[in-house]
């Protein structure tokens, strides 16, 4: 037997592992702002789970996912993702060596008192916000470049309901405090498509 | 947006892990089982927040002070969240804490009373070194001691805020009970009278049965255990051997005391001419070593145990009684020259289990010990659990519901959070203040390191509480 899809359509938006998640009920009792609790201290919090949940499941893909396989960290056909280092300099990476950069600079974004106080006293810095805006920019290609290069790897290892669920809790999110970009490629729509049917399908 | 239509719009994928490594595999299993767990812990904690949140809106709601006030209330809830958020991602090391001074000394390390730095606050920190534990075979040992103090928020049980870990040591940082512990007490005291007894005795009557109640047995019950909060109440600490399953450690362990039997048979010991007051003497001078010692001692051990044959929860009664008896009478019951000769004794307990006749008991306490030190099937506490305890003579008149509320005996006169003067510190000035690195570097120690992953655990109430106490 061989796999066979829906025509026009990638696997991971095809019923029925599109349908696939372990949360049911909507991911807004865990995500939205609880009342008088610090704004940042929320996001910080977050994007430190967020940050180890997607590490660990890029994890399960990543002897798969070589400069071989994949030469450029692609977001499905036609999308590139360059890397941005803190000079706005532009670089192509291929997907391993663009994940290791980005988690990387990520841990020691974490790991920095100035940016991640966690020492009693520190405060947040002024522009925090742009901070994790840019490492949710980073894991959403992570995401994206999982379920369009090695979704097979997921479906294998029966992990599509609960990828899908981190996937759209991370969406979510996202939209909440609007850390992801409002213009998306068209490729990278069919991501949010999947986010949307997932949120439909746990709100429903 | 709207959902494709099964019929025509199902896809077909045959799902097969071949030619995925082992590890790929694991590794999916883990990311889902901890995701699982993720997701779960994240929407207890939006329950337990919203909780937290709505009584203390109830409780301003029915209250007449000012609106600024209740403002300012709510204002700090929002800042003990926000902390509690900020201590859940900070990952803590050795560095985060500086030694005040040594406490205690077990088998596996240490015990120190430690600050942290940033917040002030007061802990005890113990010291256990992974590569004695391996070389013993204690994983199961840790990870149980790990999961009932992690799970209860019995007032009866140690609490543990953080665990973390290096390449020789695994660090367990707990609340600091300033009393001491009943080893200590007894050392100083001697004996206890009935009265003092009996308060000692009922608090460990309520924290054996909250550790039950979790689902846990102790097995390892003993003074150096029963610890002493900062109002000489009384707390349990150290899980060591508390698991639901036998170990393998155990029964080799057993089965050496079992050799040493052997080795000396009949070698019948010769203080049957000894006062009490000498047996205290020579009792004492040993204990803390034997505290100190690996082997640790068997003097409250229940015989069941030993035998390999399976045991219930009512082995801890047991040690209770074992315990009652050294309160009244000075020494354990089975107390004996060498470890060989306590494990003998017991199971011979219905021969060696003697009153001596120069210490008075009351008719309800020595039956109340004879009822504990007894076979598991007669023994108190074995049909009707704790309550048939509490409902023994001995406590006729024990308040159970309010004993923690009532003044213990007594009650540590401390100087500041960081009075150490219940410790017996002068017997462990070698120890040094830091753990020192270990010698043993090798690649056994460091592949066991997954089997200690969340390792860590925080709790709120304590960790957003203003001052340590
Ligand atoms: N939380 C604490 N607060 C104050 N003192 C403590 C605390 N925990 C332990 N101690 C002191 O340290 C001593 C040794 O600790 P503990 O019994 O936990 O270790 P242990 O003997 O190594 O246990 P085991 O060898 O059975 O694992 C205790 O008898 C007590 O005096």
């Amino acid at each position: 037997t061989k796999p066979f899809g829906v025509p026009g359509k990638p696997l991971f938006l095809c019923s029925p592992y599109v349908d696939q998640t372990l949360v049911k009920g909507s991911f807004k009792t865990i995500v939205v702002l609880p009342k008088y609790v610090d704004r940042d201290e929320w996001l910080a919090f977050n994007t430190f789970e967020f940050f180890n949940y997607i590490t660990m499941f890029h994890g399960i893909i990543s002897d798969y996912c070589t400069p071989h396989t994949c030469p450029v960290m692609s977001g499905g056909p036609g999308v590139e993702y360059a890397w941005i280092d803190a000079n706005q300099k532009k670089t192509r990476y291929s997907a391993p060596h663009y994940f290791d950069t980005m988690a990387t600079w990520i841990h020691g974004q974490l790991a920095d008192e100035s940016r991640f106080p966690t020492k009693s006293g520190l405060e947040f810095p002024k522009d925090f916000v742009y901070t994790v805006r840019t490492i949710f920019r980073h894991l959403i290609r992570v995401l994206i470049h999982i379920y369009h290069s090695h979704y097979d790897k997921i479906l294998n290892l029966t992990a599509e309901a609960h990828f899908n669920a981190l996937f759209a809790h991370f969406v979510c999110f996202g939209k909440e405090f609007e850390l992801l970009e409002q213009r998306l490629r068209q490729e990278e729509l069919d991501i949010q498509i999947a986010a949307q049917a997932l949120e439909g399908l746990a709100s429903a | 947006f709207h959902r494709p239509t099964p019929s025509d719009q199902e896809a077909w994928f045959p799902r097969s892990t071949e030619g995925l490594s082992q590890a790929t595999i694991d590794r999916a299993t883990a990311a889902k089982m901890k995701l699982e767990h993720y997701y779960k812990v994240a929407l207890e904690q939006a329950i337990e927040r919203n909780q937290r949140r709505t009584n203390l809106e109830n409780t301003l709601m029915t209250s007449h002070s000012s609106d600024e006030r209740k403002h300012r209330q709510l204002m700090s809830l929002g800042r003990k969240e926000s902390q509690y958020l900020r201590l859940r991602r900070t990952r803590l090391g050795l560095e985060d804490f500086a030694t005040v001074k040594v406490i205690g000394k077990g088998a596996f390390g240490e015990v120190r009373l430690v600050q942290k730095t940033d917040t002030g606050k007061i802990y005890a920190m113990k010291t256990l070194r992974k590569f004695d534990m391996f070389k013993k075979d204690q994983l199961a040992h840790v990870k149980a001691e790990r999961d009932v103090l992690a799970e209860s928020d019995s007032p009866w049980v140690v609490q543990l805020f953080y665990s973390f870990q290096d390449p020789q040591y695994l660090y367990l940082i707990m609340e600091f009970l300033p009393g001491g512990d009943l080893m200590t007490m007894l050392i100083k005291y001697d004996t206890f009278t009935e009265d003092v007894t009996r308060f000692y005795m009922a608090e460990c009557v309520l924290a054996i049965e909250a550790i039950h109640k979790l689902g846990f047995i102790h097995r390892d019950i003993k003074p150096d255990n029963i610890l002493l909060d900062a109002t000489g109440h009384i707390k349990l600490s150290d899980f060591g051997l508390s698991t639901g399953f036998h170990k393998t450690h155990d029964s080799a362990y057993y089965q050496r005391l079992l050799e040493g039997v052997q080795n000396s048979a009949g070698t019948e010991s010769i203080n049957l001419t000894f006062s009490s007051k000498d047996r205290i003497a020579t009792w004492k001078k040993n204990r803390r070593a034997l505290a100190y010692s690996t082997v640790g001692t068997p003097d409250y051990i229940a015989p069941e145990i030993f035998m390999q044959q399976g045991y219930g929860q009512e082995c801890d009664w047991w040690s209770l009684g074992a315990i009652m008896f050294e309160c009244l009478v000075g020494y354990p019951p089975f107390c004996a020259e060498n470890p060989h000769e306590t494990y003998r004794k017991i199971m011979n307990w219905r021969d060696q289990l003697c009153f001596p006749e120069d210490v008075h008991l009351s008719r309800e306490a020595e039956d109340l010990i004879r009822r504990l030190i007894a076979s598991p099937e007669h023994r108190l506490g074995r049909n009707g659990g704790a309550n048939e305890i509490k409902s023994h003579p001995f406590f006729h008149g024990v308040v159970w519901e309010d004993i923690r509320k009532i003044d213990a005996p007594y009650v540590p006169q401390l100087r500041s959070i960081t009075d150490t003067s219940y410790f017996p510190t002068e017997d462990l000035e070698q120890v040094p203040q830091t753990p020192p690195p270990s010698y043993h570097h090798d690649m056994g120690v460091d592949n066991k390191d997954l089997a200690f992953v969340g390792y860590t655990y925080k709790r709120f109430d304590y960790l957003t509480r203003k001052n340590a106490f």
